[in-house]
């Protein structure tokens, strides 16, 4: 068939296909399809969501104060934004302005998340892409503990440790019971740690997967549980007492006391061990800041977030900016309106969806969710054992979503570029710290590698900002501000019969919003436009790709049969596919 | 006076008193009716309870109480429908019209139909029965005793959730629970039936008065004194 | 339970002499030498640990999730020296085409020996089509690993009961593991997710004492689901009390009284919450000042709003009416009560006609 031009790529699909299905070491179900040419490079790319179920139908008719528990399943990872994004909507909706000890809770809550998503990404799904557990084996562990002494004050750094470590991989590799590490790709000539730095990053990995439950603690004290914590439309569910009667039933201050030993030791943790790791295994990987840029260096969005001032979501207030950048212009960055009908739209031409007139887009307060699965003509297999996709068709559960009409790349990337661009003191001093350690150039920011470092840094800077929140949660309780929720509207007899609201979430994947009508105190139309929706969504009506397509094109791999290269674009993303479709 | 066997309604004179209702079936019937007045406001208060109370928790005890006064009630209901149950057994004919309808007979049926032919001003007169007319039987049948069957399977299975799976309770009453599928809706069932005996004894009230004034025999004082005695003779 | 290879070498008539001549054989062409040999050996003849498919349909991941915040035992330790997680695609390193060969491995090499986990459920409209991971319905990779497992455990709602997919309209039939797969025994650990402790609870307790724990009549292990999050709630005396949160950040929400109405379900949820408590015991819903939602109950998605205590109930045959018992039942007292008021109004009326008229019927009856 014919080449397609499209945003700079030309998408080749007459090379050798190959499919990766499932996607391991991400939420939900992810399915790429690639043409490779004859020098195993990549030609054309196929983003494939293979799950749905159907949330914005089930919502219809519903509780709106019920609806961030229903969406709060659409995914147990990024736990918790969906419910914030929805309380947040059905607050813009009815008018409801939460006290500011609730923002600051919520900011709280959020940023926790922020720090742990990304830590237990970068260790539990991204870092077996470039760590060679195997070659760990054959490490010197007092060489090891000098390379980890030599980037970090982190105390558990002695040859014994490591050593002891090694032995317990050895047992267990010597089983013949590999587990989760069978059939991995170890010894691949695409890694290129050395043993000693393989051995460090498997010890992290350990130590990690141990400390993040510590982290999820705050949004226990504050939410009840972990995964999935409580919320509430007007405040937050968590009363604070510290003086009087009761004050050990509800929040207090051995709790208080708690969330700030926990707050110092994430710092601790991603400081000295996140991200000196994640700068020791960039600096073999260099290569890595020229491939997967994909949209990156053109166009990026960032939906902003963290209020500074409660019920304020514009740049005034955000502390990470909002903003839109096109064709790599960071010289201007546009403002984005959740309300106007045309800059957010979704389109389901490739998309297992049905609606009016397909080749245009919806505004999610028109959007509807009418699943319709077809397949194209030139799909290989049958409709319950799909061998290749058409993508010429309708090919994904995912919509398409784009920025007036520009397909953009979201995530901490976009955030840091969009923040970067707007001049944000913080993030830029963190970025030109890495740029410099790394010694590349800042174009070295548009790839693959520079997506995972944007996550580290934002790791970083996200337990810091905890810090600065639970400071300000302290500072309010001196001053004698108790009020955690504002329940002047709680009653559905004092709302409108019409309504309808948004607002913006940033989640640890990128941007995330959620949109509401309420009618007759019932939800009448709920429709979530997803981080992931944005990246891994396939085609449009006018065949512009997404960004996991995009950032595929034209990554030359070492062998097809190990798609070692695709995992690491796709997971620099950290894909999640539950909300995707939700 | 003949009276036709099955149904009880009175085919001729001459109309004397009947002895009706045995003294166990009338205590049967008004502790019961004391247990019910017992059950409806605490039950609705275990449901949708008093304004909150301040102070210590120690100092008050309102919700137990409430709670203990629904649970005892309910355990003397059980305990008296239990023997109202062997009475069906020994007790007199009447004492088993409203357990067992004659719904096998093609006169009981016939009394029916006529009965709510009256009821709907489709029919001059009623006829004389000696206990219920058999419309009421089916009435108190599928509207009372079902209905005190749901409520008290459904309190019990309520009351076996307290004491958790594997328990002595719950082994002889988990099943309700299994039945219902969730302990919420054993709730919603026992709730909603609160509502449907309110439903039964407006109706009953208002079935007892008027039958005292219209029908051919007395009504009101049958359940205290168990006897019935008529006003005038059946039609020819 | 697991047989060694060194046993099902034996059981196939192979002596020892020649098994260890198989490991040395095997050693040297490994390059591996003597010691090699003996440590080959030694590893056939151990015990395997118990291997573990975890499979994902439609879900949110938050099982896994809750699986490794367990702190005793800690997940890494669940996972490097109690079990072989073997397939598991949200952890394992392979992907796509090497993925699903350690699943076939295991499945063959653990026939009938290996444990299978479920997240999430099958969805059964439309042929499956609305998970299809590797391109295949996930409802025939469930029942294909189910086939030789010894045992499933159904974690978290989604496996247990359906959960927030299966809410209605349940658009895609999304079906609990129980109603698919009907030979094998399951253990249903539900919650939304369950708590990590109680996950790795289970698990701990089959590998320890080598079977299966006691089921309650729904079949969820009895130890950690047998009573009401009501029953051990450390509110529970405000309860009793009869002292209430009115309103979210009442006077009575500082002082942590009772949350029943403002919707807790803690009376109808049995769940581990009040006791084991989440994260390494910190806190649990109603602690945290929310009350619980019934994330453990079948259906708990559709019994109304989770800040009323009465469910809310559609009306059959009235065309999407709904209301709670009270509210239904207040109408439906109003109604007999207006109907009563004519019906007596014309059974007056009625009365004092016949009066008049009741005279002749008597002349004309004598
Ligand atoms: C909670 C309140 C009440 C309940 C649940 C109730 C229930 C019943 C039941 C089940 C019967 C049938 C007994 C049998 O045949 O075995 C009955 C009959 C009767 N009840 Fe009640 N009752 C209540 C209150 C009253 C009151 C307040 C009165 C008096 C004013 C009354 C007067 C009667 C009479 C006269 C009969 C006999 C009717 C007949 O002969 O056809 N009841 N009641
Ligand atoms: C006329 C009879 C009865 C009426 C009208 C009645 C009414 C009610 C109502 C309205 C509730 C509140 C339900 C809710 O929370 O939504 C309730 C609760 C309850 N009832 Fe009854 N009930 C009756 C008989 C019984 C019987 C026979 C039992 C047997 C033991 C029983 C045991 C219970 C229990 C255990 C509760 C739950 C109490 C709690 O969890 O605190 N009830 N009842
Ligand atoms: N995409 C996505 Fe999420 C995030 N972050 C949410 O909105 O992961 Ni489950
Ligand atoms: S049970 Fe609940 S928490 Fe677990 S996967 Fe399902 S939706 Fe998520
Ligand atoms: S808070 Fe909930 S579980 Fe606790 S006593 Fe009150 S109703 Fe029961
Ligand atoms: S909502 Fe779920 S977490 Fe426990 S307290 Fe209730 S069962
Ligand atoms: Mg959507």
């Amino acid at each position: 068939m014919a080449t397609i031009q499209t945003q700079g790529f030309t998408l080749d699909d007459s090379g050798k296909r190959i499919v990766v299905d499932p996607i391991t070491r991400i939420e939900g179900h992810l399915r790429i399809e690639v043409n490779v040419d004859k020098d195993n490079v990549i030609r054309n790319a196929v983003s494939t969501g293979t799950m749905w179920r159907g949330l914005e139908v089930i919502l219809k008719g519903r509780d709106p104060r019920d609806a961030w528990a229903f969406v709060e399943r659409i995914c147990g990872v990024c736990t918790g934004v969906h419910a914030l994004a929805s309380v947040r909507s059905v607050e813009d909706a009815l008018g409801i302005k939460i006290p500011k000890q609730a923002n600051v809770i919520r900011n709280l809550m959020h940023a926790t998340l922020y720090a742990h998503d990304h830590l237990v990404h970068f260790y539990h799904l991204h870092a077996l892409d470039w760590v060679d557990v195997v070659s760990a084996l054959s490490a010197d562990p007092k060489k090891t503990s000098e390379l980890a002494q030599s980037i970090s004050p982190w105390p558990n750094s002695s040859p014994g440790y490591f050593r002891d470590v090694q032995n317990r991989l050895k047992k267990f590799v010597e089983s013949g019971q590999l587990g989760i590490f069978a059939n991995g790709y170890w010894g691949s000539k695409a890694y290129k740690l050395p043993a000693e730095a393989n051995l460090m990053a498997t010890t992290h990995y350990l130590e990690a997967l141990d400390f993040q439950k510590e982290i999820v603690k705050i949004q226990t004290i504050l939410g009840g549980k972990n995964p999935h914590p409580n919320w509430l439309v007007g405040g937050v569910p968590c009363s604070i007492n510290l003086d009087s009667t009761g004050a050990v039933g509800a929040i207090n201050m051995t709790q208080l006391n708690m969330i700030g030993d926990i707050i110092n030791r994430t710092i601790e943790f991603i400081d000295q061990v996140y991200i000196p790791d994640l700068l020791a295994v960039a600096s073999f990987y260099k290569d890595w800041a020229k491939i997967g840029g994909g949209l990156s260096g053109a166009n990026v969005m960032s939906y902003g977030e963290f209020p500074d001032i409660a019920n304020d979501y514009s740049n005034a207030s955000m502390l990470l900016p909002s903003g839109v950048i096109l064709g790599g212009d960071l010289k201007k960055v546009h403002d984005v309106d959740l309300k106007a009908a045309d800059q957010v739209q979704e389109w389901v031409t490739h998309s297992w969806y049905k609606q009016g007139d397909e080749s245009k887009g919806l505004h999610p307060f028109d959007g509807t969710t009418d699943p319709n699965f077809v397949l194209g003509a030139k799909t290989k297999g049958t409709r319950t054992n799909i061998e290749n996709l058409d993508e010429s068709a309708k090919y994904s559960w995912i919509k398409s979503p784009r920025w007036k009409g520009n397909p953009v790349e979201v995530g901490p990337l976009a955030r840091y570029i969009v923040a970067y661009a707007r001049g944000n003191k913080e993030v830029t001093e963190q970025v030109n710290m890495v740029l410099k350690t790394l010694d590349v150039p800042v174009t070295a920011l548009f790839s693959t590698l520079g997506r995972t470092a944007a996550r580290g840094l934002e790791g970083s800077w996200s337990a810091h900002k905890m810090k600065y929140f639970y400071n300000q949660l302290m500072a309010g309780l001196k001053a004698g501000d108790f009020n955690t929720a504002n329940i002047e509207k709680w009653e559905p007899s004092s709302w409108p019969a019409d309504a309808k609201g948004v607002a913006p979430c940033e989640a640890p994947r990128g941007a995330l919003a959620h949109w509401v009508k309420i009618k007759n105190t019932k939800i009448d139309s709920y429709q979530c436009v997803v981080p992931t929706t944005w990246n891994a969504g396939p085609r449009d009506a006018r065949n512009q790709i997404g960004a996991y397509e995009a950032a595929l094109m034209n990554t030359p791999m070492v062998n097809p049969e190990q798609p070692l290269e695709i995992l690491r674009t796709i997971h620099s993303f950290d894909p999640c596919l539950a909300c995707a479709t939700h | 006076m003949r009276v036709e066997r099955v149904t009880g309604r009175v085919l001729s004179g001459p109309m004397e008193d009947v002895y009706v209702y045995e003294a166990p079936v009338r205590l049967w019937h008004w502790i019961t009716a004391f247990c019910i007045c017992a059950l409806v406001p605490t039950g609705y208060l275990i449901g949708a309870p008093l304004p909150s109370i301040g102070g210590e928790a120690t100092a008050s005890f309102l919700m137990g109480w409430i709670r203990t006064v629904h649970f005892v009630a309910a355990m003397l209901l059980i305990v008296m429908f239990v023997l109202r149950l062997y009475w069906v057994f020994v007790g007199n004919h009447h004492a088993r019209a409203i357990f067992i309808p004659a719904v096998w007979s093609g006169a009981w049926w016939k009394g029916v139909i006529g009965q709510a032919k009256y009821y709907l001003f489709l029919q001059e007169h009623s006829d004389n029965y000696v206990g219920h007319n058999p419309l009421a039987q089916m009435a108190m049948f599928a509207n009372f005793l079902v209905a005190l069957v749901v409520i008290i399977v459904t309190g019990l299975g309520l009351y076996a959730q307290a004491y958790g799976w594997g328990s002595g309770w719950m082994n002889a009453f988990g099943w309700v629970t299994t039945l219902f599928g969730t302990p919420q809706a054993v709730r919603t069932a026992h709730h909603l039936m609160m509502w449907y005996m309110l439903l039964f004894i407006m109706i009953h009230f208002y079935m007892v008065i008027r039958e005292d004034i219209m029908s051919g025999g007395t009504v009101f004082g049958v359940m205290g004194s168990g006897i019935r005695m008529f006003k005038r003779e059946p039609k020819p | 339970m697991i047989e060694t290879y060194y046993d099902l070498m034996r059981r196939q008539g192979i002596s020892r002499r020649s098994f260890l001549k198989f490991c040395s054989l095997t050693a040297a062409s490994l390059g591996l030498g003597d010691a090699g040999a003996q440590q080959i050996a030694q590893a056939m003849q151990t015990k395997p640990r118990t291997p573990v498919i975890w499979l994902h349909g439609l879900e949110c991941t938050c099982c896994t999730e809750s699986f490794i915040r367990s702190a005793h035992p800690l997940a890494k330790d669940v996972v490097l020296s109690m079990i072989s997680l073997d397939y598991d695609d949200t952890l394992m390193a392979a992907a796509g085409h090497q993925a699903e060969q350690a699943l076939e491995d295991t499945i063959k090499k653990y026939k009938g020996n290996y444990i299978l986990a479920v997240e999430g459920n099958p969805p059964l409209a439309d042929d499956g089509i609305y998970c299809i991971p590797g391109g295949k319905p996930f409802v025939d990779k469930l029942r294909h690993v189910a086939k030789d497992a010894k045992a499933i455990v159904s974690w978290g709602s989604c496996a247990s009961w359906g959960c927030v997919q299966a809410a209605k309209p349940n658009p895609t039939r999304a079906t609990p593991v129980h109603k698919v797969i009907t030979d094998k025994p399951i253990i249903k650990v539900p919650g939304c997710p369950p708590i990590a402790e109680v996950m790795t609870g289970v698990v701990t307790y089959i590998l320890t004492f080598d079977r299966l724990p006691d089921l309650d009549a729904q079949g969820r292990p009895k130890m950690f689901y047998s009573q009401r999050i009501h029953d051990k709630c450390y509110r529970r005396p405000h309860f009793d009390a009869g002292q209430f949160v009115e309103h979210f950040d009442d006077a009575g929400a500082r002082q942590g009284y009772c949350l029943y109405k403002v919707g807790c379900k803690g009376p109808t949820t049995y769940n581990a919450c009040s006791t084991v408590r989440w994260n390494e015991g910190t806190s649990f819903p109603i602690q945290s000042g929310h009350g619980c939602i019934g994330c453990s109950e079948d259906d708990f998605w559709d019994k109304g709003s989770f800040y009323d205590h009465l469910t809310t109930i559609k009306v059959p045959g009235l065309g999407g009416a709904e209301g709670t018992a009270d509210k239904i039942g207040l109408t439906a007292a109003v109604g007999v009560g207006a109907a009563i008021a004519a019906h007596a109004a014309v059974s007056a009326i009625k009365q004092a006609r016949s009066k008049t008229r009741n005279d002749k019927v008597s002349e004309v009856e004598k």
